[in-house]
């Protein structure tokens, strides 16, 4: 023991103390800070944990509007193609439909003029079997008449020029 | 104002200080107690007002030491910074809030006697003998129950060593030569390991609670006069209490952190 007055040192209180504060520290570490320093070293970690995920999600997100946009993208060349197409082969169609009427129109008048001419050959023939048959008769009865050929000569030929003319 | 005793007895040749081993294991008690009822239920999500308070306590112990250390070694101290800081702050206070004393008259017992008059030498026990005698037959023997055990230099030079030989056996189990070289190879050194710290860090705190105690002790003994300056007094007891124990506290630190820190 060291004493100064009323100050004084004792080596049994200051090993008490030693012993006291040393047990102290073991319950301490083991009931109170133990437990605190496990708690916030998990928040820490959780809280890490919620930040990596966090991270992972906005990254899987940006994927995914990414992905979103080039499909849309897609679809939207895919509909103009469609649309092109469709426009095109309506108007190939049509312009099939006017070729066709048009060649339907171009035989139909062949077809008609063709006939026409059958026609006027047929009614030419038939004039000429007529003008024939009304020749003869003109002759047979000029013939009755004056059987002077030669005096009915330019008659006839006048006539039958005149008939050629016509025809 | 008198003399103020405690009561001590010798056991294997060493003398124990009955009031302030009353106080030592009370603040053990507390500072155990409050810990133990606020680390209960800790939550890992959101915590509660108590887990706030003892977290916050967490923080500031830590926020103290990361200043000398790197956050390794600041977890490994967080134990001892804790109990320290609180340990002192606590057993500071204690003697704030409190003061029991007992007056005695007359006659006492031969074994009360003696231990009231413990001392180094016999002469010294001799001369301790007739005050306390003189005192009993006059104004009464002050007999001190509570006090700050921070205010006994054997409590604060029991801490100082449980840190000081803490930091050692750190620094040795680092590097026993690297301690050596620090130690030993440099007679400042020398000086403020084995002289400078082991004085400076307990007495600081011995100094300043004791002349605490007795300025209490003296305005308590100054009747309604001294009430106002002893309130005064008491509400920067409080403010010096909280002082000394984050000044040791921090000091403790930067000793610490001088014998397991890599040389620069």
């Amino acid at each position: 023991m060291v004493e100064f007055g009323a100050v004084s040192l004792e080596w049994g209180t200051l090993l008490l103390q030693v012993i006291i504060f040393v047990l102290l520290l073991i319950v301490v570490s083991k009931y109170a800070t133990g437990p605190i320093a496990s708690v916030l070293e998990k928040r820490r970690a959780h809280v890490e944990n919620e930040l990596a995920t966090a991270e992972r999600n906005h990254k899987e997100s940006e994927k995914l509007l990414a992905e979103q946009r080039r499909l849309l993208d897609e679809a939207r060349a895919e509909s103009k193609a469609i649309i092109d197409r469709a426009a095109k082969q309506a108007s190939d169609e049509a312009s099939k439909i006017v070729a066709e009427a048009q060649a339907a129109s171009e035989r139909m008048k062949a077809d008609a003029s063709a006939e026409l001419a059958r026609e006027v050959e047929k009614a030419k023939l038939e004039l000429r079997e007529q003008m024939t048959g009304l020749s003869v008769l003109l002759a047979s009865k000029i013939i009755e008449k004056e059987l002077d050929e030669a005096a009915q000569k330019s008659t006839v030929d006048k006539f039958l020029a005149q008939v050629g003319d016509r025809l | 104002m008198g003399h103020h005793y405690t009561l001590r007895f010798e056991l294997g040749g060493m003398v124990f200080d009955i009031a302030t081993i009353l106080m030592m294991v009370l603040t053990a008690l507390l500072v155990f107690i409050f810990l133990f009822v606020m680390t209960r239920k800790l939550e890992t999500g959101v915590p509660g007002a108590k887990q706030n308070a003892v977290e916050w306590i967490f923080d500031f112990v830590k926020n103290v030491t990361s200043g000398y250390m790197d956050h390794k070694k600041v977890m490994m101290m967080m134990t001892l910074g804790i109990t320290l800081f609180l340990y002192i702050f606590i057993g500071n206070q204690l003697g704030v809030i409190a003061n029991v004393t007992t007056v005695h008259k007359g006659e006492i017992s031969e074994s009360v006697m003696k231990m009231l008059t413990i001392a180094p030498t016999p002469e010294a026990e001799a001369k301790k003998r007739a005050t306390v005698e003189h005192e009993l037959g006059d104004k009464g023997a002050h007999v001190i129950w509570w006090k700050s055990p921070t205010a006994t230099p054997s409590v604060t030079f029991g801490l100082a060593l449980v840190v000081l030989l803490y930091s050692h056996y750190l620094g040795i189990k680092k590097s026993p030569g690297g301690w050596f070289k620090h130690v030993f190879l440099n007679p400042i050194h020398i000086l403020e390991e084995f002289i400078i710290k082991p004085l400076t860090l307990p007495l600081r705190l011995f100094g300043n609670l004791f002349a605490k105690e007795i300025m209490i002790a003296f305005l308590l003994s100054g009747g309604i006069l001294a009430a106002a300056p002893l309130f005064i007094w008491l509400g920067y007891s409080v403010f010096v209490g909280a002082i000394q124990a984050f000044i040791f506290l921090t000091l403790s630190m930067v000793y610490i952190s001088q014998l397991v820190n890599d040389e620069h």
